[in-house]
């Protein structure tokens, strides 16, 4: 017996833009959905849970991961209820459900608080610049062992422990047993979801967002280790600094055309955006855009002049680090493809 | 006997050709006795063929037609005025249905369904050999009109039928006019509340000088017949004079010790025996409701218009047509059903407007703030195993806007719907758009699967299996459950068993049909009109009204009637008044009268209907219909079985 809710959508409507009473329950937006099927009512179960505050039985489901936003639902409401934006919004409510530290609930939830710890986070590495005197090579001695510390503890203290906690929520507690077997069968399925979002090919229309999303990824994941491991900024192999420098000029033409998408919204997925939408996107870009100006005025021999280059470049890989990363939309990517390996572990399930 | 019959045999296009071979239909007929001209024809009921017809009868000068198509219930009519036209008394006229009872009937079996026609065609000829041309009964008509009920169908009527130039008398059972919907302050789908409605009715009423409003007033005895009734008006005094303060009033009230179940809030409240429904209802003069006054006298030493002199009156009416207005009940919930008279919270949706009406900031029931409301729909309608099958219309459009309603008027209420599939028709779709979009949450089930109601801890619970939510059982915390109650026939019909209107399947008054004559009754000169005919909401109790009248004013008009001629006739030298006829007839349409120092029967035929019941209980076989008399029947049966 599930009690209703009626508070719930007022909450859930902190997380995004939609008008999700207006849902007559027609059913349209699940018979245009790809993903819907005899069994599951996509996305109208979700968006019928939602309505009656059923929290128990959506925090259990990881069907709102399984949505890549084509809008299809969106264009075909008759009631303009938006679906496709409460999947969008239910994403982030997860997001915040799984963390434990809770603060993505409170960066989603409230922009004054968003804006707050970015400036926070900027203010301290300014002071720490001017604690070393302005001095590029111990700034960037520092920002290199701080890439490396926060990766560590980012995932050891946040990203894991919350993706243990959508373990217990989403496999644990509805009971389903699972044998070891098929954690390993399915570990095949989350590095190719992680690095193909194969599964977006499924929704219709959108070749080209799925290429452009999946070159952005190889981009950002190579621009990382590129940085990390091989220390960019640092080395003198000019392999390493070329491949650098394609790397973040893919990471700044894809992140540019998707701005460009946001502002001029030519697709149900960019008509509304969250402020945390902007963030990601516009840090992308501005990472890959420092990065590159980083080693170009290091190869241009200017930068030990213009330090405040390498200081805006560090505030805006902190900021990243430390708030997009663990508590904002970096989370989805990881959360969606663990989504589909838990899926494909429960459908390995025991009878 | 005729020599110069017509007969038409029409293909319907293929309807009827495509199984009977209507040529061969006509070969076999046109040899019969009186024949003079047989023809078939694409389309009988085409313009073209009406105008051939006739040009055939007036050239050929037919004295009988036959035509030998649909059924007589489509085109009866037609045909007959086809004869008229051509100037041959319309009663020389005779259908016969091919289509119907013979073509669509038979469709696998085209030789036995021709032979059929042949039959049917020969007998139809047979019937019109016999033909006579018949006169309407000439009835003069008073041009009066009785309208019975002053709710918002009542007073439409009377307004329409006393501008059009009839005089009208507008009987009230109750001391105030307007009905039910004085009762309900705001209205779907207007801005108006029920008063400012019935306000604007009831000064147009009063505008006229040729409507006579009775309060308090009833029908108890009717004679006569359309054109001609005779009604006796029983008519309660108010037992008050008709200078009234006030003040005085309300010192009357409060000195009144009789303290009674208010009707008018569902009995949500108690009121006195004097009473009014609230402070500007119409007429705007208090009544003593003489069925729980004690006669104490108390009244009287405060208020100097009280008035226990006043007597019942008997007015004798007499009216040319009667418009039945008498609208319905808010159907009440047995003991029990669904927690009704059990569980303290649990109301019906009338009641919960009258909650709605007397409280301002909070709303509250029973002493307790309301936030969280649970509206059960369809308790008395659609029902599965009671009698009301029907759908009572007003009640999904009126609770959303009464939810709505609420939803604005007090904080933090929450709207839950246990619904069976919303019918918010027409316009009132908005409405259910809107209470939506405010976040009112609907549930669904089947009839045979309603929610349940549940008492735990004191707290009322809803539960139901949705079906928007894959049948999941849910369950809702309730702090009031508003029952959505149907509209049921008034629970003092007798006005109906008085004039003889019958009852659909549903109890409500019924039409002749329901799109064709939708406002006749079979009571030649009664029509109906609002919410007494069947569920109605007030857009559709108007249109009702107006129809009504209509028809009303048109059968008083001219001041005389033309009925069908085709009426029962007693034969006066057999009949030795058995008193057999008279109960067999429905309509009342005998008389015992003394004719030659014997009693025997009489038709009255402005009452007769021609339906035959009396014919086969007449021992001494004295009754005959005009028109289908034991001789034509018989020689039609003889064409028959040849
Ligand atoms: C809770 C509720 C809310 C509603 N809300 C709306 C709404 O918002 N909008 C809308 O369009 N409709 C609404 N309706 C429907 C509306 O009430 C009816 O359409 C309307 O009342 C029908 O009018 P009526 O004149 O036919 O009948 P009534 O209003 O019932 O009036 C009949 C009159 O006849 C009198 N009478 C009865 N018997 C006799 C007799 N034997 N002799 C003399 N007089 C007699 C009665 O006293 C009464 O005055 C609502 C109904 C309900 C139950
Ligand atoms: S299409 Fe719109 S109204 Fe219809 S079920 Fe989906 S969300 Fe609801
Ligand atoms: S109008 Fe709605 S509540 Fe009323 S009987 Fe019909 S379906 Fe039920």
């Amino acid at each position: 017996m599930a009690t209703i809710n009626p508070g719930f959508s007022d909450e859930l409507k902190k997380y995004g833009a939609f008008d999700l009473n207006a849902c007559y329950n027609c059913g349209n937006c699940t018979a245009v959905c790809t993903l819907s099927d005899e069994e599951n009512s996509f996305p109208r179960k979700m968006i019928r849970y939602s309505v009656l505050g059923l929290k128990d039985e959506i925090e259990v489901s990881l069907d709102p991961w399984l949505c890549y936003y084509c809008g299809e639902c969106s264009t075909t409401c008759p009631r303009e209820a938006d679906p496709g934006e409460l999947m969008m919004s239910l994403r982030r409510w997860l997001t915040a459900r799984y963390d434990w530290t809770g603060l993505s609930g409170l960066l989603y939830k409230s922009l004054p608080a968003s804006v707050f710890a970015f400036l926070l986070l900027a203010v301290v590495v300014i002071w720490f610049g001017i604690a070393q005197k302005l001095n590029v090579q111990a700034i960037m001695h520092y920002g290199h062992l701080f890439e490396m510390a926060a990766i560590t503890l980012v995932f050891a203290l946040i990203l894991l422990p919350n993706i243990l906690h959508m373990w217990w929520l989403t496999i644990y507690k509805p009971g389903i047993k699972a044998p070891f077997t098929a954690y390993v069968k399915s570990l095949q399925d989350l590095v190719v979801h992680m690095f193909t979002q194969k599964r977006a090919l499924g929704c219709d229309d959108n070749r080209f967002r799925w290429f452009e999303h999946f070159v952005l990824v190889l981009g950002y994941l190579l621009l990382l280790f590129t940085t990390v491991f091989l220390n960019w900024f640092e080395t003198s192999n000019l392999f390493v600094i070329v491949l650098g420098y394609v790397e973040s000029i893919i990471i700044l033409m894809v992140t540019f055309d998707f701005v460009r998408r946001r502002i001029q919204q030519d697709a149900a997925i960019s008509i509304n955006s969250h402020p945390s939408d902007w963030f990601f996107v516009i840090w992308l870009f501005l990472m890959g855009l420092t990065a590159f100006l980083v080693r170009l005025f290091i190869d241009l021999n200017i930068l030990e002049t213009n330090v405040w280059l390498y200081l805006v470049h560090l505030i805006i890989l902190v900021q990243w680090a430390l708030l997009i990363v663990p508590f904002g939309k970096w989370t989805h990517f990881l959360y969606r493809s663990f989504a589909i390996y838990f899926h494909r572990v429960g459908e390995l399930k025991m009878e | 006997m005729k020599k110069k019959i017509g007969v038409y045999i029409c293909h319907c296009g293929g309807n009827i050709s495509d199984y009977v071979d209507v040529n061969k239909v006509r070969e076999a007929v046109e040899s019969e006795a009186g024949v003079f001209l047989s023809k078939t024809t694409m389309f009988a009921c085409a313009d073209s063929n009406q105008k051939d017809m006739v040009t055939d009868i007036k050239e050929k000068q037919l004295d009988g037609v036959v035509v030998a198509s649909c059924s007589p219930k489509l085109h009866l009519l037609t045909f007959r005025g086809v004869t008229e036209r051509a100037g041959l008394n319309k009663y020389n006229y005779v259908h016969a249905n091919i289509r119907e009872q013979v073509s669509w009937a038979h469709s696998d079996n085209k030789t036995g369904a021709t032979e059929k026609a042949i039959q049917i065609v020969k007998a139809a000829i047979a019937k019109v050999r016999n033909a006579e041309s018949l006169e309407p009964v000439k009835v003069k008509s008073t041009k009066a009109v009785a309208v019975v009920g002053a709710g918002i169908a009542g007073m439409r009527a009377a307004i329409e039928l006393a501008e059009a130039g009839a005089e009208v008398y507008l009987i009230e059972r109750e001391f105030f006019v307007g009905g039910r919907v004085a009762q309900w302050d705001d209205l779907c789908v207007t801005d108006e509340t029920g008063k400012e409605l019935i306000t604007r009715l009831y000064d147009e009423v009063m505008k006229h000088k040729h409507v006579t409003l009775f309060t308090g007033a009833e029908i108890v005895e009717n004679k006569g017949s359309v054109g001609n009734f005779q009604i006796k008006v029983k008519v309660q005094p108010r037992h008050f004079k008709l200078q009234c303060s006030g003040n005085e009033l309300q010192k009357a009230i409060d000195i009144c010790p009789v303290e009674v179940p208010d009707e008018f809030n569902f009995n949500i409240t108690t009121r006195k025996a004097i009473y009014h429904n609230y402070p500007s209802e119409y007429p705007q003069l208090p009544a003593i409701d003489m069925k729980s006054c004690t006669r104490c006298g108390k009244c009287e030493t405060v208020c100097s218009a009280v008035d226990f002199s006043q007597k019942t009156e008997v007015l004798n009416l007499k009216v040319g047509s009667i418009l039945l207005a008498t609208g319905f009940d808010p159907y009440e919930p047995p003991k029990g059903e669904f927690g009704y008279g059990e569980i303290n919270n649990v109301v019906t949706l009338p009641q919960f407007k009258r909650i709605i009406h007397y409280n301002d900031e909070k709303l509250m029931y029973q002493g307790k703030e309301i936030k969280n409301i649970a509206y059960i729909y369809c308790v008395g309608s659609r029902q599965l195993n009671g009698e009301n099958k029907y759908c009572s219309r007003y009640c999904c459009t009126s609770t959303i806007h009464t939810a709505i309603t609420a939803k604005k008027k007090y904080k933090g209420i929450h709207n839950f719907h246990f619904n069976r599939g919303i019918r918010t028709y027409g316009k009132a779709e908005v409405r259910y758009d809107e209470s939506s979009r405010l976040g009112d949450i609907y549930l669904q089930s089947f009839e045979y699967d309603p929610p349940v109601i549940e008492q735990r801890n004191g707290q009322t619970f809803v539960k139901i299996k949705d079906l928007l939510t894959a049948n999941k059982e849910l369950e809702v915390a309730a702090d009031l459950v508003v029952l959505v109650t149907g509209m049921v026939p008034r629970k003092d019909n007798s006005i109906g068993n008085l004039l003889k209107v019958p009852k659909g399947r549903d109890k409500f008054f019924n039409e002749i049909h329901m799109k064709l004559r939708p406002v006749e009754t079979v009571i030649d000169g009664v029509t109906i009109a609002g919410a007494g005919q069947g569920p109605k909401n007030i857009v559709e109790s108007m249109n009702s009204a107006l129809s009504a009248a209509t028809k009303s004013f048109s059968l008083i008009d001219s001041g005389e009637l033309a009925l069908e001629p085709t009426v029962a006739e007693v034969n006066e030298e057999t009949c030795e008044w058995c008193g057999k006829c008279d109960e067999a007839c429905p309509y009342s349409a005998f008389e015992k009268v003394e004719k030659e120092g014997k009693m025997i029967a009489k038709v009255i035929p402005s009452v007769c209907k021609g339906c035959g019941m009396c014919l086969p209980v007449c021992s001494s076989n004295s009754i005959d219909l005009i028109g289908l008399s034991d001789k034509d029947v018989e020689s039609m049966i003889d064409v028959l079985i040849k």
